[in-house]
């Protein structure tokens, strides 16, 4: 929890910085939905859906989109993430890449929903095929990444 | 009183949820048709908070990339080198540094030489960051208010149209780009004078939207600003024509359009601060100022 603002000022410089020259064909992973993600395994339902709204909105001043889009998304998926941290728990990579596969491209599902109810719809095949598809891939990856990279070097210090 | 605050403190986690997402929805509505002072001024204080760390770390990031381009370029020299093969190498990375310069004092010749060619007023700013989403194309740039930034104000290059300013703090400014999907500028076939919409979409380049089903339309025709709206001033290059799409039955016809700039790899841009009215016409060119439609779809602050 003591790591949350610096986390949040981390995502805030690695997505509007840092991330550039790893994006692939324009897309870089969303690291503020693994932040939430993250931070909601270890705090209540009550205190993700605060934290979910804050990177949100911290999101949506950085990026062209309404205030309040991804405040939207990132609350909620906090709110489901911390909810279901104990039924969904696993340390098993595969499990762990498919559950933030399924988290990342709910969320993108999301947005996708609010920005066809608020700016019109969208061409949908373009935003699964250039947007939601891609970026729920990237953003998995890079969070099995960071989640089981440390447990593998644990794994590989007690063999040694 | 008390009973309803017990029933929320009962089931304060459906409260907060329920809070959270309403506060979210209000806050888009209010923008869906004009942006309130609500949330202009919550999204100026986020952004503000922000923008000196981005300023910062993209400060650094460019020193570090460049100690470390002088690093490697050094790491290979070892002292049994010969003195010939030394001085090879350092010439090397002067020539190097000399290219970058060069390069860079091309970029801004011709921004200066477009600066001095129109009679607006331009100023220069460096792109310190990109849009936080996938589902938008924004870039924030060092300049603000401060320095005389304002909103709506056009960003343009050389070689072409970049976008417009769309959200300005003190030290710092959100330039929407011509790619956002949500993006629309008026725009002129200029080799046979018809116009359209310009917008983005969620993939690469941008379409051309609301041309007539019979305009003589093809594949390389450069598409420049047509001026309407008094926006952006007339014969900015936007891009050209890659490929027409008639669909039967349909009321326009639609092109894909390559844009003129490569707004992936933008370092520094010109901010139009000032236009002078009837400037391009009296000068036979193309700065004026129009009126009609433009400057984004109206849905969006």
């Amino acid at each position: 929890m003591r790591w949350f603002l610096p986390g949040l000022l981390a995502c805030v410089l690695a997505q509007a910085v840092l991330l550039g020259p790893l994006s692939l064909g324009g897309i870089r992973p969303d690291l503020f939905l693994l932040l939430v993600f993250l931070v909601s395994q270890r705090v209540s339902p009550e205190a993700a859906t605060l934290l979910g709204f804050m990177v949100g909105l911290f999101q949506d001043a950085l990026s062209g989109s309404p205030l309040g889009l991804r405040a939207f998304t990132d609350s909620l998926m906090g709110f489901l993430a911390a909810r279901l941290s104990h039924d969904m728990y696993t340390d098993k990579p595969l499990a762990l890449f498919w559950l933030l596969l399924g988290g990342t491209a709910a969320a993108g599902g999301i947005t996708l929903a609010l920005l066809t109810f608020f700016l019109g719809p969208p061409p949908l095949f373009p935003a699964l095929l250039w947007v939601i598809a891609p970026e729920a891939l990237y953003t998995a990856a890079v969070g099995l990444l960071i989640v089981w990279l440390p447990q593998f070097r644990a794994v590989l210090a007690r063999a040694a | 009183m008390s009973a309803i605050l017990r029933l929320l403190a009962r089931y304060r986690r459906a409260t907060i949820l329920t809070t959270t997402l309403v506060v979210s929805f209000l806050l888009m509505t209010l923008q869906v048709r004009h942006e309130t002072a609500v949330v202009s001024f919550t999204r100026q204080v986020l952004l503000f908070t922000v923008s000196p760390f981005i300023k910062v770390t993209a400060a650094t990031v460019r020193g570090v990339s460049n100690t470390w381009r002088d690093y490697v370029d050094l790491r290979g020299l070892q002292e049994e080198n010969t003195r010939l093969q030394r001085e090879t190498a350092i010439l090397k990375r002067r020539i190097d540094q000399l290219e970058e310069q060069a390069l860079e004092t091309q970029r801004l010749q011709a921004l200066l030489a477009m600066r001095q060619a129109s009679r607006a007023e331009f100023l220069t700013a460096r792109v310190v960051g990109k849009d936080a989403t996938n589902w938008f194309k924004t870039v924030l740039l060092d300049r603000g208010s401060l320095e005389g930034v304002r909103r709506n104000q056009p960003v343009v290059v050389p070689d072409g149209l970049v976008g417009r300013v769309v959200e300005v703090t003190p030290t710092s400014a959100k330039v929407q780009l011509l790619t956002d999907p949500v993006n629309a500028v008026g725009g002129l076939i200029q080799r046979t004078r018809v116009t359209g919409i310009v917008s983005g979409n969620l993939g690469a380049g941008a379409r051309v939207r609301y041309l007539p089903l019979m305009a003589d339309v093809v594949g390389g025709d450069q598409v420049v600003t047509s001026g309407m709206g008094g926006v952006f001033p007339k014969g900015i290059p936007i891009g050209r024509i890659t490929a027409v799409e008639r669909r039967s039955g349909a009321l326009f016809q639609e092109a894909t359009l390559q844009p003129a700039v490569d707004l992936s790899r933008l370092e520094e841009v010109l901010i139009l601060t000032t236009l002078e009215a009837n400037a391009g016409r009296e000068a036979g060119t193309s700065l004026g100022a129009g009126a009609g439609f433009e400057a984004g779809n109206g849905r969006r602050p």
